[in-house]
């Protein structure tokens, strides 16, 4: 593992020569080059001039700023001048008026120096304007200075020249570092995605894959590649929580599958279309649009089932089936914190278009759950280490911690209160509206609450027997197992086997958030919205509302990206 | 003229042309983590502190080239050991991160940050010491790199819990044979640790690269190498890793990744053999290790691995030839 991060060649790094420029000396020769061609834009209207002398010169006869006379008052350095050029700008722009007198508190502001038109050419020539006028102590270490240079010493213009240069190599490395932190910004903020997806709605794009865009599919291309390598299948057929569980359904009721056609999406390696051969299945369509798919082509034809299981590469939404309907939908749709990854759409999809009206889905219901948190020895090892690395504060990196919900394996002690089921999704009746929601929740806090650290979101899944049965909203995997022979069903929460879609953990940030008063027997009420984002639709972006039962109510948002 | 409205759109052309999955990087944990993995990596990140704090009277007042600087936090070495100035090169995004930490920790007028690959910047000051990857284009006639030696070694382990679990695996998947994943599995390294009580024949070095001298095209090798059997056991597979040395430091620094020692996060790489080899003490088994990057993608290594028991017992010769993938 190297530490900088693999750069692929496919990357389209351009390096130009203006890229390099900043990094040029002042001075070079083809600098006086530069100038003669430069046009000097007025500082308060839009007429452009050759140079900066007679642009300011029509800015003192036709608006009487005298900038240079302004400049001397306030005894302007190099940063000074680029503030009162971009002050006056940002004026002129937003039509305001100049203040009788422009003070140093004008210019307090560091956006500043963010220049307010690009490329803005007086700034690039601010040496070139008349020195101000000196005065009596300038003048005095002039002259002693004057004197050093008649020794044989440097001259002191050459000097107060060479400082210029270098100061204004020095904002210009200033300004580079603005221009990127504003370029990532703004790109991330508002840029990705706008640009493709032109002026839609969020709502519309909301609402689900419906029409595949361009910027979808190749969001969608990476997402099927990434089940194309051995690792993700091993790692899902060794969670024996959650294949044992299809296992166990589907051999423990043969009698649902005995001659059944079945439709098995997302298939990967083939697992759960071979339990359902093996199971007494007629017939099994086996698809997922992976390369993984040569894979299962092959594992089934070693495991010669072939004659039973027909492989069929592509989106559910794409293939051909040769069939018009199946009697079972089996699918191991689910992704962290149930619904990332938005595979259950495309379940859907086949639902409505094949399967029979008395079908079956295999797992037939799903439930959310959410808890509070509190776990300081988590937060001193993963969020409160960055403070001090090497004797370095690293709190740049922390950022992200509150950005990012993190899969994790959280010790059932962390959680400092009751769990509260959020939503409990009835598959065979389910839409794809159902999946952006927000809904309310609340927890009455144990004696484990030292804090509130931030919440555990984990979801649950249930295999009934038939369309009928009926899941009670706020019963856990446990429960309804329990409350049956023979019934499957399994957590991913963490009081039981952890599983490899772990718990989602959303850090509340501290730096922003209200205290809010712990302690047992404390009650908190929330909402918790799920949504899609607009860049990333495959990813999920959550919000949780939280507050003591009457009190104030603070909000923050998370993302699955 | 043009510069800052042109690195606006460089760096905005250089985020859009990233994959998606790459975008999110900037401000994700989950691409943090292999930051924070690699700086709670003890062993290689104290190697190089105690290489660069301990060696203030080579630092003092040169200038320092970090190439794939990451966080930063080798820059604030170099910056805390005397450098004149530190330039910090990344493609990566956590660049802006790392000028945030230079910046918090008062270090921004020493340590200067760029984003782009090494190989793009022609721009870079001329007169770079220490601590670089490509010396013939800015390494000063008498700089020093840092670390400058590498040495990779091989060993032949007992492994036998480990390649049934993650090789004989596919055998038997739930009652199904998954035999095409094994190919896949075996062509694999597996990066993983591995303990010194399974090492069974001498660490063996195969190659050492001298950073002042090596070359790209050094990189694609083949080499002969022979393991001797200490005692009487099997081979499953072949373990490979890497020492690294810092020579130009007053007291030599270096540090490794093998079985023997610490763990780091590099762990050490695991090339499992199609047959298992029956060794006796004294034995020797005669291997060779060709490496080249791969054709399609560079960064990943197209490995061959030859090997051949020399044994009189004709029921334990044995000889074969392995290849790996390493992406």
């Amino acid at each position: 593992m190297a530490e900088a991060y693999p750069r692929s060649d496919s990357e389209s790094v351009s390096s130009s020569d203006n890229e390099e420029d900043w990094l040029n000396k002042p001075g070079d020769e083809d600098e006086d080059e530069d100038r003669e061609q430069i046009s000097v834009v007025s500082l308060l209207d839009d007429k452009v001039f050759p140079d900066a002398p007679s642009m300011l010169a029509h800015c003192k006869d036709k608006f009487g700023f005298d900038f240079l006379a302004v400049r001397d008052r306030l005894g302007l350095d190099f940063h000074g001048c680029v503030r009162l050029i971009n002050f006056v700008r940002r004026s002129a722009k937003e039509a305001a008026p100049l203040p009788q007198e422009i003070t140093a508190e004008h210019l307090a502001d560091d956006k500043l120096l963010i220049p307010v038109l690009d490329d803005d050419a007086l700034i690039f020539c601010l040496d070139e304007l008349p020195a101000s006028a000196p005065t009596q102590a300038q003048d005095k270490g002039k002259a002693a200075e004057k004197q050093a240079a008649g020794n044989g010493e440097v001259p002191v213009d050459e000097l107060l020249q060479k400082n210029a240069q270098l100061q204004a190599e020095l904002e210009q490395l200033a300004k580079q570092f603005t221009n990127y932190r504003l370029a990532v910004e703004q790109t991330l903020d508002k840029r990705w995605g706008v640009d493709e997806e032109g002026e839609k709605g969020a709502a519309s794009k909301a609402a689900a894959p419906a029409e595949p865009e361009k910027k979808q599919k190749d969001e969608s291309a990476y997402y099927f590649e990434s089940y194309a390598h051995n690792d993700i299948h091993e790692t899902m057929i060794k969670d024996t929580v959650r294949t044992n569980a299809y296992r166990d359904f589907i051999y423990g009721n043969k009698h649902l599958f005995a001659g059944k056609t079945v439709l098995d999406i997302g298939c990967g390696t083939g697992i759960l279309s071979m339990f359902c051969a093996k199971a007494g299945a007629a017939r099994v369509l086996a698809v997922d649009n992976s390369a993984i798919l040569d894979k299962a082509r092959e594992n089934v034809f070693h495991n010669k089932l072939d004659g039973v299981i027909t492989c069929i590469r592509g989106r559910i939404e794409d293939v051909t089936l040769p069939v018009d309907k199946v009697d079972i939908i089996v699918s191991e749709w689910m992704g962290y914190c149930l619904l990332y990854e938005a595979m259950l759409p495309s379940v859907f999809f086949a639902r409505d278009r094949y399967l029979k009206p008395d079908g079956l889905l295999v797992p037939s219901h799903a439930s959310m759950w959410i808890a509070p948190v509190s776990d300081a020895e988590y937060l001193a090892e993963n969020v409160d280490w960055w403070r001090d690395v090497y004797g370095f504060d690293m709190k740049a990196m922390q950022a992200g911690q509150y950005v990012d919900a993190r899969m994790t394996v959280m010790p059932a002690d962390a959680v400092c209160g009751e769990a509260s089921a959020f939503r409990m999704l009835d598959l065979h009746t389910a839409k794809v509206e159902d999946l952006v929601f927000e809904d309310p929740w609340q927890t009455t806090l144990s004696d484990k609450a030292e804090a509130l650290d931030g919440f555990l979101v984990w979801f649950d899944c249930f295999f009934g027997e038939s369309r009928q049965e009926v899941v009670e909203a706020k019963l856990s995997a446990k429960e309804w197992a329990a409350a049956g022979r023979e019934r499957v069903a399994f957590t991913t929460g963490p009081f039981d086997t952890a599983t490899h879609w772990r718990q989602g953990l959303y850090l509340i940030d501290k730096g922003k958030a209200k205290e809010i008063e712990v302690g047992p027997g404390k009650k908190i009420v929330g909402q918790i919205r799920y949504a899609i984002p607009d860049d990333h639709a495959r990813g999920l972006n959550i919000r949780l509302t939280w507050g003591l039962e009457g009190g104030d109510k603070q909000s923050q948002t998370w993302l699955l990206h | 003229m043009a510069g800052e409205s042109m690195d606006i759109e460089v760096a905005e052309k250089q985020l859009k042309a990233l994959e998606h999955s790459e975008q999110h990087y900037f401000n994700s944990y989950n691409h943090h983590g292999i930051h924070e993995e690699m700086l709670k990596d003890e062993v290689r990140t104290r190697s190089y502190m105690n290489a660069i704090v301990q060696n203030k009277h080579i630092f003092k007042d040169k200038v320092v080239l970090d190439v794939g600087c990451g966080t930063g936090i080798l820059s604030m070495f170099a910056a805390k050991a005397g450098a004149k100035h530190v330039i910090g090169v990344d493609m990566s995004t956590i660049i802006f991160k790392a000028r945030e930490i230079v910046k918090v920790n008062g270090l921004s007028d020493k340590i200067t940050l760029i984003q782009g690959k090494m190989e793009d910047r022609d721009a870079l000051p001329q007169a770079c010491w220490t601590r670089c990857s490509t010396p013939d284009r800015y390494l000063a006639k008498d700089g020093l790199i840092f670390p400058d030696k590498a040495t990779i070694f091989v060993a032949g382990i007992e492994d036998g819990d480990y390649k049934e679990e993650k090789i004989g695996f596919w055998d038997n998947v739930y009652g199904f044979d998954y035999s095409p994943l094994k190919e896949t599995a075996l062509s694999e390294p597996l990066v993983d640790t591995v303990e010194m009580k399974a090492v069974v024949t001498d660490p063996t070095p195969v190659l050492t690269l001298d950073l002042y001298k090596v070359t790209p095209a050094d990189l694609a090798f083949s080499c002969p190498f022979d393991l001797v059997a200490r005692r009487d056991d099997f081979i499953h597979a072949l373990v490979a890793w890497f020492d690294i040395e810092f020579t130009a430091c007053h007291k030599p620094v270096r540090f490794s990744t093998g079985p023997h020692t610490k763990y780091t996060h590099w762990k050490q790489t695991v090339f499992y053999l199609k047959d298992m080899l029956t060794v006796q003490q004294g034995e020797k088994v005669e291997c060779s290790l060709h490496n080249r990057p791969n054709e399609k993608n560079k960064r990943d290594l197209d490995i061959k691995v030859e090997y051949r028991l020399e044994t009189q017992d004709p029921n334990r010769q044995a000889e074969g030839t392995c290849l790996y993938k390493m992406c």
